[in-house]
Parts: C-alpha cells; sequence; structure tokens
C-alpha cells in the first residue's frame, strides 16, 4: 500500500515537471512591446496606455514565450533580431457602456467594451508574423483598467496560440 | 451683546476649528520603520556597448514630479514611505549601473559626458485597483562638456506586481514593484536606442571640431 503511495506521487511529480519542461522554451529572444495608440473617437486617457503597455509586458512575460521582454526602444543585437519581436497595435474602438441599460435590458446590453488590433512583427524584416484582434467586454462600472488588463492577457493568450509549441 | 460674550464665541469656535485640524491631521499616514520600503537596484544593469566607451557623469538629478510628499508612495492603508528621497535612489541606480560597465567618471573634469537628469514619476501610478502599477519616468539630458551640446533620452520603467490583503505582504509587493520599475528604467535609459544615437551625435561633433581645430 505504501509503495503504490510513494509510486503514485513520484509519478505525479513527473507529470508536473514534464509539463513545465514543455511550457519554459522561450519561441523568441526579445519582444519589445510599444505603446498602443488609438484611432480618432476613442476617449481613453494616456494613463490606460501606459498601464495597457505594462500589462501586455507583464503578460509576455508571463506566458514564457520569450526570454526577455525589453522596454521601448531599446537596442537588440543584430545577431538576435531575426529571432526578435516587435508588438504594435491600435485601440479601434472603446465604448464607456451605459449601467442604465446594463441594469433594465441585461445579457449584455451596455456593456463596456474594447476592441484592439495588435500586429506582431519580426525585428530583423518588419514582416508581420500575425495580426490578433481582441475584442473585451466589462460591466460598465467596472474600472477601464480591467479592460487593458484582460486585452493584454489576451493578446498573450492567442501569441501563445499561434507560435507556442503545437499540441 | 457684550464684548465678553462675543469673545467667548470666537473662542469656542477657533477651539472646534483646531480640534477638527488636530483630527485631520492625525489621520495623515507618518512614516514609521514598519511602513517604510528601502528601494534599491537588486543588481547593476549592465549597460550597451559603445564604439567610443565614453566615460558619463552625473550632475545633477532633479525632481520634476510636482509630488509634494515625494517619498510617500502609498496613501491609503496606513500609508507607503520611502526611506531616502527618489532622486537620491535614481543617482545611486545610474551611478552603479555605469560603474558596472567600466562607464562611470571619477570626477566631473575627467567626463567625456555629463548627464543631467530630469525625475518626472517616481511610485505607484493609478492601476486596475486589482494590482500594484509601479513607474519611473525621467529624462535625462547629455551634454559634451567641450562642446556644449546636448542631446535629450527619455527613459520609463513599469512593473505590475500583485495586489495584498495582508500589510506584510502589501510592504514585500510594492518595495519589489518599485525595485522592478527602476530596473526597467535604468536598463530602457543605458541600453536605449536613444542614449546610442545621443552618445554618436555628441561625439561625431566632437571629432568634427578637433578636425577643424587642427586644420593650419
Amino acid at each position: 500500500m505504501r509503495n503504490r503511495i510513494v509510486l503514485t506521487i513520484v509519478l505525479l511529480f513527473g507529470l508536473a515537471a514534464g509539463s513545465a519542461a514543455k511550457d519554459t522554451a522561450p519561441v523568441f529572444k526579445t519582444a519589445e512591446a510599444k505603446h498602443f495608440s488609438g484611432v480618432e473617437g476613442v476617449e481613453l486617457t494616456p494613463a490606460f496606455y501606459d498601464y495597457f503597455y505594462a500589462e501586455l509586458r507583464s503578460e509576455l512575460t508571463k506566458s514564457k514565450l520569450v526570454s526577455e521582454v525589453i522596454g521601448e526602444g531599446e537596442a537588440v543585437e543584430n545577431a538576435d533580431a531575426d529571432r526578435s519581436v516587435v508588438i504594435t497595435g491600435t485601440v479601434i474602438e472603446y465604448k464607456k457602456g451605459s449601467v442604465v441599460k446594463s441594469a433594465l435590458i441585461g445579457f449584455g446590453a451596455g456593456m463596456r467594451s474594447l476592441k484592439v488590433d495588435a500586429d506582431v512583427m519580426r525585428r530583423s524584416d518588419q514582416q508581420n508574423l500575425c495580426t490578433i484582434h481582441v475584442h473585451v467586454k466589462v460591466e460598465p462600472n467596472w474600472n477601464e483598467k480591467i479592460m487593458a488588463r484582460f486585452a493584454a492577457q489576451q493578446i498573450a493568450k492567442d501569441m501563445k496560440k499561434e507560435f507556442g509549441p503545437k499540441k | 451683546m457684550s464684548v465678553t460674550t462675543n469673545l467667548a464665541r470666537i473662542l469656542v469656535l477657533s477651539l472646534n476649528l483646531y480640534a477638527l485640524c488636530a483630527r485631520a491631521a492625525s489621520d495623515e499616514p507618518r512614516p514609521k520603520p514598519e511602513n517604510t520600503v528601502g528601494v534599491h537596484l537588486p543588481e547593476p544593469v549592465a549597460p550597451q556597448k559603445f564604439d567610443h566607451a565614453p566615460k558619463f557623469w552625473i550632475t545633477d538629478v532633479i525632481d520634476r514630479s510636482g509630488n509634494p510628499q515625494p517619498m510617500q508612495v502609498l496613501k491609503s492603508r496606513g500609508g507607503m514611505f520611502l526611506d531616502r528621497q527618489p532622486t537620491v535612489i535614481v543617482r545611486e541606480a545610474l551611478q552603479e549601473s555605469l560603474k558596472s560597465g567600466d562607464l562611470l567618471a571619477s570626477d566631473a573634469s575627467s567626463a567625456d559626458l555629463e548627464i543631467r537628469v530630469y525625475l518626472f514619476h517616481f511610485g505607484l501610478a493609478e492601476g486596475s485597483g486589482l494590482d500594484f502599477f509601479g513607474k519611473v519616468e525621467f529624462s535625462a539630458v547629455v551634454k559634451n562638456p567641450k562642446t556644449g551640446e546636448t542631446a535629450e533620452v527619455k527613459a520609463t520603467g513599469t512593473s505590475i506586481a500583485k495586489g495584498a490583503a495582508r500589510k506584510k505582504n502589501m510592504q514585500k509587493n510594492v518595495q519589489e514593484d518599485l525595485e522592478d520599475s527602476l530596473k526597467d528604467a535604468t536598463r530602457n535609459f543605458l541600453r536605449g536606442q536613444q542614449l546610442k544615437e545621443a552618445v554618436m551625435l555628441l561625439f561625431k561633433n566632437t571629432d568634427a571640431t578637433s578636425v577643424s581645430n587642427a586644420k593650419p
């Protein structure tokens, strides 16, 4: 009985170590996230873009898709440029939402929404590797920075799906 | 109405005002050892390689944040304070990092380039409320003392740390967050393309001046 328990624990540890090892292989050497911009008519504060930039960098670090997440405008060695990416993007739509609509109608009406397009480009030749479209909806009384967090998480998730190890 | 009654009324009113002020002052958080954090670079940031390898000297770090209490990083939950002025912390971080790359001059007279830093933000910025958003932002004016020419270099560092319910964890998370954002800003400055271009520009002009002086 005791041997079985020990064997089960060893197997579980083995599985956990295996899955961790699978996650830790970075695809890119460096990734640079730029401050996103907003199209005309998008009423978001500069503080929102700052926070979004910080969240995106934080999520990219967590995703372990890149060895190093560098700051905006940092120099990269020429040897690493073909294995490095630059992420740029635009907020194409932002709706403040309506608390009244949300309370009276419900079913997603009056939600605060944010649409972001992000481009992942190779640093060496500026080739577009993929374009990510993100649409985030939250309750109208929530802080707009929570949307930034969800959008950054979604971008990192989509990048992992696109470039990460295929199952 | 007698003068004595008026005086008594004024006295009562002033005492009430004094009590209100004293109460408001007691609500203001004050720095204590348990709510003060020391922010240092965990390790110096290695600067980028330059063709000329100039020697830098930091002449001044000036606070331009407009914050009346620059050492207070958090006002709510009993407050949180830095142990030193942000300008001192930034100067130390830059000096340590330049020294690690052998780019720090021994004194102002032997420096090839002088740096004057204008600090715009140091501390926590408004985040989502679920986490701590650390931000360090400064602009540096790099000057060639021989030619008097200058170039501006901007740097920003950000960091997101987990929120915390317990005060002990909050202090730890805020400290880590500030250290990470300081490291990020230092790296952004020392490894930035802007500094590379500024050094190239200021040295190119020095070369041109020395060539023109050498001509008969």
